[in-house]
């Protein structure tokens, strides 16, 4: 990989998330309860980012990964007392063990096809784990752990961070190139040299394997999983609204759109529990209706300078 | 009884129920065949039908039979907003879907299917309901045949029958092939593709909306919010297997999976047969994408 | 020892034989010229040697390597590259992006996205579109865009082109431009070239050897000027349904 020197864009992210940081040592407990969520959902963007932003393929079962690494953290701690970091770490493998299995099977399928067989997957593994009862038959799994928020949210500030660097080198390298011709054009692709299965792979299993520790984190930060609530399809919506909002592809995209998704969120949190997804729900509809290039996109189009300086 | 019995049993109530699945799937396939669209909030308009039949049960005492018609009138309503709100600027000018476009309708109507979902729950509560509605029984010796599910399988092969005649036999229907096969041979023949288009689509809404009103016999508790979460990938399922724009696909993949899931929820439980039933689609996708009919 | 060599090549899709016992021989910096009414198996031909389909029969080998088993993107290593008949552009990116991509995964052991733009320059002003080359693919003129194919397939650094009806659908001032420039670029690079065409004019001027096809098989193998005058291609012309511009 050629490491040419970065732009503007990478700095700005690494602003972002020193900010992030600062603000937890400084403000303690308090806000980094609340900040933890947003940088779930940062994790969560980055992590199909890459197979659904940068390849092209719609993953709406993405939340499987998330549900994976929810499951790996929850039952480690629960049933065997291991350490939470290692939870995620397991999620984390597991995610990309899993992306890696399903990818070479359902990868060859193209468009709505791979789509809906990542729908139906989720839903096979939901009505499986309901049947095990090492996975508590559906019900909760929970754990008590002291109350130290700080790590949690560093895990998963670090995850974040490493997604931001991956994603931002991948799009400036030659895989970059390689993905982006095979979301414009699969065919032309290979005829060119560009190897579609390989990439596609990878792209799937590091959306499996971040998707997966940010899962981890997830159940660590509410102490436990449910299979309801861990295979919800609101999660991928959640994800597919951060990248489009943000700007599919991009290495900005993902975390933008995690700030615009989440903190309305926050503030509705009182308001009806439905609201959420409606809202969200709506605004995937009027971005990929009207601005399918996200904010990034918007903003790229508008100025010569910010074309060059947004990536 | 004995086990041959059960397995006559299960094969006719996989059957019947297969029947329904059939035209909740159908509308699905419509659309996808000949406007190329795959509609994710397809599950919700199910549920919408579904809920149509149980307020008209409610309010005006009407059964599901009689409900599925004016379902349809509403769905073919739906279906012409639907064409204009969210297909038209895709459609209008471009002759192929590239990939790009595609994402947009998947994304735009992933979003759709969560929201009406929630609003759903949030109107209707998520309390399930159901409609009763038992106009007696058919016995066949050991087979007994509850009358309601007989009238909705047959009204169910009704509907995909008269679609297919309204598409081989009218002049529209042709003109609706023709555009499924190469859009601007559409011109050719004399239509508008926006014309023909939409009503391709709202066609396929009205068979969805029907479909959920005859489901109902089949959920007499379980009408709920959440419901276009299970039909929806059924639907799927099922054009998939009886491949999309093939109208007899329908009953092809409905009855199968109508089958599969009935006879191995004899063994098993309703979960693992559902999962089955999914699961099918990943070797068909991997063995023959273009379904399970040449 | 010719480059190329495909030993009875036969396709049958469903029913349907395409392709029926076809045989050639492509030496180096040759120019293979192959034609045929529509529907006589020219393009299945190309795509099979390309790696796009597998033959139901038959073997292609390249410098005595077997490549039919192979898939496109491997081939592109042996140095064989095939351009679209319908032009498929990366939508997404410029010109010189577009070319930029062959460079990267081509077999010219360019790894880096800097270099790779300025070799992408480089073969762009080749094919005359340098003034292009920042501008959006999906903005180009069909002559534009089928001169990108062919900056594509060379910037890979195949010693082996496919071309796939590159001269169709130009004016007769844009043909006599790629004509001219294909000429020039031959000379320059000497790579091997199957051409398969509809535009007659175009065929028989670069062509050192032409070979017809009807039907799925091959009618006759000869130089420009005998098949021009050769009775059995004449009459699968004149008989057919669809008779070349």
């Amino acid at each position: 990989m050629n490491l040419q020197k970065p732009g503007l864009t990478l700095y700005g992210l690494f602003i972002v998330m020193a900010f992030l940081a600062t603000a937890a040592l400084l403000l303690g407990v308090a806000v980094s309860s609340i900040l933890v969520v947003l940088l779930i959902y940062a994790a969560l963007a980055y992590s199909i980012n890459f197979i659904t932003g940068m390849i092209g393929y719609v993953d709406f079962g993405h939340v499987l990964f998330m549900a994976i690494g929810s499951y790996a953290l929850a039952t480690l701690v629960s049933y065997y007392g291991a350490n939470p970091l290692l939870g995620v770490g397991a999620g984390a493998v597991l995610g990309l063990v899993f992306a890696l299995g399903i990818g070479l099977v359902i990868l060859r399928f193209r468009g709505v096809y791979f789509a809906i067989a990542t729908v139906v997957l989720v839903l096979a593994a939901y009505n499986i784990v309901l049947q095990l009862p090492q996975l508590g038959t559906g019900g909760e799994i929970i754990f008590n752990r002291p109350l130290q928020p700080l790590a949690p949210y560093f895990t998963i500030w670090t995850v974040v961070m490493i997604e931001i660097i991956l994603t931002y080198y991948v799009n400036r390298s030659r895989i970059g190139f390689g993905i982006r011709a095979i979301k414009s054009e699969e065919d032309a692709a290979s005829s060119v040299g560009v190897s579609p299965q390989r990439l596609k792979l990878i792209g799937y299993m590091l959306g499996g394997l971040f998707g997966g520790a940010a899962g981890g984190v997830y159940s660590w930060s509410t102490s436990g999983v449910t299979a309801g609530p861990a295979f919800d399809f609101t999660f991928s919506l959640l994800m597919l609204a951060m990248i489009i909002i943000g700007g599919v592809g991009t290495s900005i995209g993902p975390l933008l759109g995690a700030v615009v998704v989440y903190i309305p969120s926050y503030f509705l949190l009182t308001s009806v529990a439905q609201a959420q997804p409606l809202i969200i729900g709506l605004l995937v509809i009027i971005m990929a209706l009207f601005l399918p290039d996200g904010i990034v996109g918007l903003l790229r189009r508008s100025n010569e300078r910010l074309r060059l300086v947004l990536e | 009884m004995v086990a041959v019995e059960l397995i006559v049993r299960d094969l006719a109530f996989g059957l019947m129920l297969g029947c329904v699945f059939s035209v909740v799937a159908h509308g699905l396939n419509i659309i996808w065949g000949v406007v190329k669209v795959v509609n994710i909030a397809h599950g919700e308009f199910i549920m919408l039908g579904a809920y149509g039949a149980y307020f008209l049960n409610l309010f005006a005492g009407m059964t599901p039979l009689e409900t599925a018609p004016v379902d349809a009138i509403i769905g073919l309503l739906v279906g012409y907003a639907f064409y204009y709100a969210f297909l038209h600027r895709e459609l209008h000018n471009k002759e192929m879907i590239t990939l790009q476009s595609e994402m947009v309708t998947l994304a735009a109507t992933f979003g759709l299917s969560l929201f009406i979902s929630n609003l759903a729950i949030i109107l209707f509560t998520g309390n399930p309901v159901g409609i009763i509605y038992n106009p007696g029984i058919l016995q066949f010796g050991y087979l007994t045949v509850p009358l309601a599910a007989l009238y909705v399988a047959i009204l169910s092969v009704l509907i995909i029958a008269g679609t297919w005649l309204f598409l081989e036999r009218t002049f529209i229907g042709s003109a609706i092939r023709a555009y499924a096969q190469d859009v601007t041979a559409t011109e050719l023949v004399g239509a508008d593709p926006a014309k023909v288009a939409s009503l391709a689509t709202a066609l396929g809404f009205a068979v969805t909306m029907a479909g959920g009103a005859l489901l109902t016999v089949w959920v007499p508790v379980g009408i709920n919010p959440l419901m276009g979460g299970l039909y929806a990938p059924i639907s799927f399922v099922i054009v998939v297997l009886g491949g999309p724009g093939k109208m007899w696909g329908s009953l092809v993949g409905g009855l199968t999976l109508g089958i599969v899931i009935d006879l191995v929820q004899a063994f098993a439980t309703a979960q693992v047969a559902y999962a089955t039933a999914f699961l099918i689609l990943i070797p068909v996708l991997v063995f023959r994408p273009k379904g399970i009919l040449k | 020892m010719p480059l190329l060599q495909a030993r009875n090549v036969s396709k049958n899709f469903g029913g349907v034989q395409a392709l029926k016992d076809v045989s050639l021989d492509l030496p180096e910096s040759a120019v293979l010229g192959l034609i045929g009414p529509n529907g006589s198996g020219k393009s299945t031909l190309l795509n099979i040697i390309a790696g796009v389909e597998k033959p139901t029969s038959g073997i292609v080998k390249l410098d005595s390597k077997r490549i039919d088993n192979l898939r496109t993107n491997r081939i592109i290593r042996y140095g064989l590259a095939k351009t679209h008949q319908i032009p498929k552009p990366f939508s997404n990116m410029t010109a010189r992006e577009n070319v930029a991509v062959a460079v990267l995964y081509g077999r010219r052991n360019i790894h880096s996205p800097r270099p790779a733009l300025e070799e992408a320059d480089k073969i762009l002003s080749m094919v005359r579109m340098g003034s292009r080359k920042d501008a959006p693919a999906d903005s180009l003129t069909v002559q534009e865009k089928k001169r990108l194919e062919l900056a594509r397939a060379i910037a890979t650094g195949a010693s082996i082109l496919l071309l796939d009806e590159v001269f169709a659908g130009l004016s007769p001032e844009e043909l006599k431009d790629s004509i001219q420039l294909f000429k020039k670029l031959h000379d320059e690079l000497h790579f091997s070239v199957l051409v398969v065409e509809h535009v007659m004019r175009a065929v028989l001027n670069i062509s050192h050897k032409v070979m017809v096809l009807e039907e799925g098989r091959v009618i006759a193998t000869g130089s420009p000027d005998e098949i021009v005058h050769d009775e059995k291609v004449i009459q699968a012309y004149l008989g057919s349904k669809n008779p070349a511009a």
